[in-house]
């Protein structure tokens, strides 16, 4: 029977193994390495089905004290499995730009398909983490790791100017969340998040003192899912990073960041006053991240916005306390992102960025163009998609607990979020190509980019499986 | 160790620490940032953390500040230029420090724990190192060993970021 901590030992081995290969097999292609370390977390991920979720045990010792095995945790060590298998393979299609910036070597590539899987470690740590120590920890190797990776092209100065701001700005969030966690723990005298609750319910902790320690660690985890006013750096850091890395940011950084924000909010959010914070917050990150993402030009800078607009409907579910909503909303973000991001990355290389670089998409490549179509929509919301019945769920949660103004402000952004979706839609299928000639796609992203195009549909009509796993 | 004590280390800390954003020299920071070590030193060891103490004047002002002061050096760094300061970002800057910082004082004011003197720690039978150590490889071993994968990552980030084209 496999235990769920086997699963980020595995990754581990694998990723050492990787590095291993690497540094001694200096001959070969080093997109075997890629390839063997998709297919390593592939059968990694097919054995986390076969781990039974088990909740800690109460008086926990030892590794129990910091890490849990529940379904929500299995659930999204396998979130985050595959999306470091399709980051990977968009890595594959991204590797001539990362040889152009280490001209004259082979080097670099071997390490750029090696520390997405130190950082899929990570991310499967701080999803089963319930101990600030191990909360802290883990979310370090994440951006330690991300450090690396957001800076991996730095001949280009943009990418060196993101490197250095997600490096200072992290630091500057990890310093409010140890500050925060100083303040927790001086307030209970615990790190366990379960004790922490316990020694809340007693009434001589003081409230106030684990109150603005809470909210401290709430700035940290603002930064990570780009929660306005802590949204500064990503339009930056998301159009200067590699564009898989920028996929990975958006996706993997944040859905970790939003099972570690439910985790630790849980024994606060019922209070009246972290309820008003939450929904002004909510409401800043909805209205800021879709008004800002109308005028962009550059898709990679509208992507950023739309993920700060995006994690404002996650944090709705969370003011709701909806775990159910949050995670199938991110299931669905999940699916849409990484379309987005694929064919982002295939084109960009054929022309670049800009919007109107996709001009005439539907002529030069019908399969991208749909591609791209369908990741659209379904961030738009269109039905029949996976979007729209992620904030379908998000809605109806925000309406059993009567936040108004949340449902209000949420409708209208989704509203203004059509506007510039479809822009690229526009420029996809009615404008005029600038180019004639096809895009090549490898066999392996075309199968890649499939998937996610059925998932995404097959979730927005029939979202029952994934219903049915969170419920179980 | 008295209060008087206590303030005269917080003061040196706080002051080196600004003296570190203000200073436009490089070396002058460096060496302030020292100075705010050794203040935090100090502190650690007020509080019977020996240990944490002196590893902190042996790593961080020992070590990785002569690392600092090397670097600083040898790449001959100039005086930062005068900037043109943004007074209305500057000005909502410190507002905002200064809301927290009030905000913090209000919590401090209200918490009892920092109102009543506690008993002292029971003397231990066994020196820090021990007791670090034990706890390091019992409780958390765990993320002991995740900071190891972590160390591994900051390596190959560090070679793989500062290396040299070949020419």
């Amino acid at each position: 029977m496999i235990t769920a901590p086997q699963l980020e030992i595995a990754v581990l081995l694998l990723g050492m193994a990787i590095l291993m290969f690497e540094a001694f097999a200096t001959r070969v292609d080093k997109r075997v390495l890629a390839f063997a370390a998709i297919v390593g977390l592939a059968l990694i991920l097919i054995a986390s089905f076969f781990v039974s979720p088990t909740p800690s045990p109460d008086r926990a010792t030892g590794l129990w004290n910091f890490y849990t095995a529940d379904k929500l945790s299995v659930f999204f060590k396998q979130f985050a499995l595959l999306t470091t298998i399709f980051v990977l393979i968009m890595m594959i299609d991204y590797a001539p730009v990362v040889r152009a910036s280490f001209p004259g070597t082979t080097d670099g590539l071997g390490e750029f398909f090696s520390v997405p899987i130190f950082t899929c470690v990570g991310l499967m740590y701080l999803v089963s983490a319930v101990d600030f120590i191990f909360i802290f920890v883990s979310l370090e190797l994440v951006t330690v790791s991300f450090y690396v990776l957001v800076s991996f092209t730095r001949k280009n100065p943009v990418t060196l100017e993101a490197g250095v701001k997600y490096l200072v700005l992290s630091a500057l969030s990890t310093a409010f969340l140890v500050y925060g966690i100083a303040w927790i723990f001086g307030a209970t005298g615990q790190t366990n998040l379960q004790r922490i609750t316990e020694a809340l319910a007693n009434p001589n902790t003081d409230h106030s003192a684990a109150l603005l320690g809470v909210v401290l660690v709430l700035v940290a985890l603002g930064f990570k899912i780009a929660a306005v006013p802590f949204q500064i750096w990503v339009p930056d850091v998301y159009q200067g990073a590699p564009t898989p890395v920028t996929a990975y940011l958006s996706v993997g950084s944040k859905a970790a960041g939003f099972v570690v924000l439910l985790r630790v909010l849980r024994p606060f959010v019922t209070l009246p006053q972290m309820q008003r914070l939450l929904v002004l917050i909510a409401l800043l990150t909805l209205i800021y991240g879709n008004l800002a993402a109308l005028p962009q030009g550059n898709l990679k800078r509208l992507l950023a916005y739309s993920s700060i607009a995006h994690s404002g409907y996650l944090l709705i579910g969370v003011v709701c306390l909806d775990g159910n909503a949050v995670v199938f909303y991110l299931a669905a973000y999940f699916l849409m992102t990484l379309l987005s991001f694929a064919v982002l990355v295939i084109v960009a290389q054929q022309t670049g960025e800009q919007i109107s670089d996709f001009d005439g998409l539907a002529k030069r490549s019908p399969f991208l163009a749909f591609a791209m179509l369908i990741g659209m929509v379904s961030l738009a919301g269109v039905p029949f998609t996976a979007g729209f019945l992620g904030k379908f769920f998000i809605f109806y949660a925000a309406i059993l607990q009567r936040q108004i103004a949340l449902v209000v402000i949420g409708v209208i952004t989704v509203g203004c979020g059509f506007y510039y979706y479809l822009k690229v839609v526009r420029a996809m299928y009615w404008q005029p190509a600038n180019k004639a000639e096809d895009i090549p796609i490898s066999g392996l992203s075309r199968l890649a980019i499939s998937a996610l195009i059925a998932a995404t549909i097959w979730l927005g009509v029939y979202p029952q499986p994934i219903l049915n796993m969170l419920k179980r | 160790m008295p209060p008087l004590l206590f303030w005269v280390f917080a003061l040196l800390m706080l002051i080196f620490g600004v003296a570190v954003v203000v200073n436009r020299n490089p070396v002058a920071s460096a060496l302030s940032l020292v100075v705010s070590f050794l203040g935090l030193a100090a502190l650690f060891m007020s509080l019977d953390a020996y240990f944490v103490g002196i590893i902190q004047v042996l790593v961080y002002a020992g070590a990785v500040m002569v690392l600092f002061l090397f670097i600083i050096m040898l790449l001959n760094l100039p005086a930062e230029e005068r900037r043109q300061i943004n007074w209305l970002a500057a000005a909502g800057g410190i507002g905002v420090a200064l809301i927290l910082l009030v905000q913090i004082c209000a919590v401090i004011g209200h918490f009892q724990a920092a109102h009543q003197t506690l008993p002292p720690l029971p003397r231990s039978t066994t020196d820090d190192v021990w007791n670090i150590g034990a706890l390091l490889f019992s409780n958390y071993n765990l993320p002991f060993q995740i900071i190891g994968v972590l160390v591994l990552v900051a390596t190959i980030g560090v070679v793989l970021l500062s290396r040299r084209e070949p020419r």
